[in-house]
């Protein structure tokens, strides 16, 4: 089945062999909770798209959502024109990849052991890595700037460099679209840059797709093609950065007044106060001990 | 850097200094005390006379011999030294040997299902499901006692099965398997206390006891003919799993977003490990502390990638298991002159407690795998 599928995608296309993600009515939650309610998203082949959007506004499980981690109440996510849950766990892994924010690793795994682990959705139970997946990992040590950390422990690695090896792991699956979840939090200023120079590479010199989480709007502005706003669940704003990233949407989804001024290189965001007025109108979501915090 | 040579030298790379450092201690280890049980007992001879009737090549290049080891059926005529060294000594330390590879693994498997360092074999309910089916046998049907071990093994994958029914709610986590774990054996352990007030005599409570602390006392080569099959299964199973195991290490979630399908695999991996330890229990009881202790003492040496991990487990478990049959079989006559024999879990216990002491001093992020 999958194998047929791939054989009439590259015999029909060499036009649109990229993929293309949507989200339908999507209804998203954990026990009785709900978290995204009856959202829309598309997201075109070859573009990044960025979620923003203060704590809790639903970007983490949104993304879930759209990877096939967390099954929708309702509506459905199609990966070029196919509902996701149809797919069998590896050829969903060989197309869509997901960043999470679990790091769990054992200590003593080295940094291209861990990479080559992002080949499993290509590999049969008995087959050793063959050349493709060799291929694969020095491409995507290569692109992640992590080759010269291939031999060490992960568990002596700096976060930043961390962050790295596990996009290295991300790029190694080779997937067709590629979630990245806050790839950039609680990084250093030089090791945030380094995952967005990644992302941008991708961006320019691939087909990959990507979608990704960011807390700082500067950056998902000077970033995505597409940046998508969300608040308490809620898509409140979508477009082009210009037309997304301004004053109005930094008061009615971050509750922030701030300048925001553009120049070449993209906004300029000078945070003023914290809004006070409409803070209350509706609790903070209390995450539970499963829940992420967005 | 070059294709042809870089993929190659990858797939034997694992196996490195540290691991066939440790194979080749844990089989001298094997080796020192399997020859120290066959040379010691109420027959006694000198260390070359074992050494000889080990190598006795009447015995050794004889396939009927073999056949009556690994099939059962006649033994031919042996010489006296022979017969006790190979009929009686050595089976015992092949036991012991295929107990620990067993454990050990076992013990590693589960390990990684339940991403907790604390986990043995016996995590699962299949010690209280093992136990509590040895003291029914034992008080209330002692007709099926010849079946006993085949009920203690099934027992114990019985109440793994419950362990998972409890657990399964849209499916598990480590965390719930593990409180299932707790909830059924608690339940179990105290039925099978309950059993031994019904116990008419000591000769019955000395036997339970020794089944449920776990003995090589009396066995045979029934006992290697028992587990070995089942042994060769779960262990090569086990290997093939490796790559496996270690996605499951890196979390839930990824592993899923790697295309692995997480229940299904933990599930599977979990029947190999509860395979490996019914083995075990069904020629040796409940045999405690290795399948905890030896994984971590592996892990220390090659570090925590299952494919050193696995084979580092199949050579330890066993060095462990025959010294401390050793102890079991001959310390109380170095202690106290008696010729009685303890239970081997007893030794385990008391060697695999001050071991995990020394490594809690020693290492600040025990309870991580």
């Amino acid at each position: 089945m999958t194998g047929n599928d791939s054989q009439l995608r590259s015999a029909v296309s060499d036009a649109r062999d990229d993929a293309m993600l949507a989200g339908e009515q999507l209804t998203l939650g954990y026990g009785d909770t709900r978290i995204i309610d009856g959202e829309s998203l598309a997201v075109d082949p070859g573009s990044v798209t960025a979620l923003v959007g203060p704590n809790g506004s639903g970007k983490s499980t949104l993304l879930k959502g759209l990877a096939d981690q967390l099954a929708p109440r309702s509506g459905s996510v199609l990966l070029d024109g196919r509902e996701v849950s149809d797919y069998d766990a590896k050829s969903l892994a060989q197309r869509l990849g997901l960043l999470s924010q679990e790091r769990t690793s054992p200590e003593s795994i080295t940094v291209e052991d861990l990479v080559y682990h992002g080949r499993y959705p290509h590999r049969g139970f008995f087959d050793p890595p063959n050349d493709d997946d060799q291929r694969a990992v020095e491409r995507a040590l290569d692109l992640a700037g992590c080759d010269h950390l291939r031999d060490r422990e992960v568990g002596s690695l700096s976060g930043g460099q961390k962050q790295l090896a596990w996009i290295a792991m991300a790029l190694a699956q080779e997937t067709d679209v590629l979630l990245l979840d806050e790839p950039t939090t609680f990084l250093d200023l030089h090791h945030q840059l380094e995952v967005l120079e990644i992302i941008e590479t991708l961006r320019d010199e691939s087909d990959v797709t990507v979608v990704v989480v960011l807390h700082d709007l500067e950056q998902a502005a000077r970033l995505a093609d597409h940046v998508v706003a969300l608040r308490d669940g809620e898509i409140r704003a979508r477009g082009s950065p210009e037309s997304v990233v301004t004053e109005d949407l930094l008061a009615d989804v971050f509750a922030v007044d701030a300048d925001v001024t553009w120049a070449e290189r993209g906004p300029r965001i000078t945070p003023l106060r914290a809004r006070h007025d409409e803070t209350d109108e509706e609790p903070a979501r209390q995450p539970t001990l499963e829940q992420p915090t967005d | 850097m070059s294709e042809g040579t870089a993929a190659p030298t990858r797939s034997v790379a694992w196996f490195d200094s540290s691991l066939v450092a440790l194979c080749l201690g844990s089989l001298a280890v094997i080796v020192a005390g399997g020859l120290i049980q066959v040379s010691f007992g109420a027959y006694s001879m000198s260390i070359a006379e074992a050494w000889q009737a080990v190598l006795d090549p009447t015995v050794l290049l004889d396939p009927q011999a073999w056949r009556a080891f690994l099939l059962g059926g006649q033994l031919p005529e042996m010489g006296n030294q022979s017969l006790i060294v190979w009929n009686i000594r050595l089976p015992r330390v092949f036991v012991a040997v295929l107990v620990g590879m067993n454990l050990a693994v076992s013990g590693s498997i589960f390990q990684a299902v339940t991403r907790n360092e604390l986990a043995s074999p016996f995590i699962l309910g299949v010690s209280s499901g093992a136990g509590l089916m040895i003291l029914l046998t034992l008080v209330l049907f002692s007709g099926l006692s010849t079946f006993l071990p085949i009920i203690a093994a099934v027992g114990g994958s019985v109440a793994f099965l419950i362990v998972y029914v409890i657990a399964w709610q849209n499916g598990t986590s480590p965390v719930r398997l593990v409180l299932a774990g707790v909830i059924v054996g608690t339940v179990f352990n105290s039925l099978q206390t309950a059993m031994f007030f019904f116990a008419d005599n000591i000769g019955v409570v000395q036997s339970a006891i020794a089944w449920t602390t776990g003995s090589l006392t009396g066995t045979d080569w029934e006992q290697v003919r028992l587990a070995l099959p089942w042994t060769v299964l779960a262990m090569g199973l086990a290997l093939v799993s490796s790559r496996q195991l270690n996605v499951l290490l890196l979390g839930e979630r990824t592993a899923k977003s790697l295309g692995m399908r997480v229940e299904t695999v933990r599930f599977a991996l979990s029947g190999v490990a509860v395979l490996a330890a019914a083995a075990s229990i069904a020629v040796a009881g409940i045999v405690g502390f290795v399948g905890l202790i030896v994984p971590h003492m592996v892990r220390t040496v090659v570090g925590s990638d299952y494919k050193r991990l696995v084979v580092g487990c199949l050579f330890a478990g066993p060095a462990l298991m025959v010294v401390a049959d050793v102890g079991a079989r001959l310390g109380m006559q170095l202690l106290t002159g008696a010729s009685s024999q303890i239970p081997v879990g007893i030794v385990t216990g008391l060697v695999g407690g001050p071991y995990f002491l020394y490594l809690m001093r020693r290492q600040d992020n025990l309870g991580d795998v």
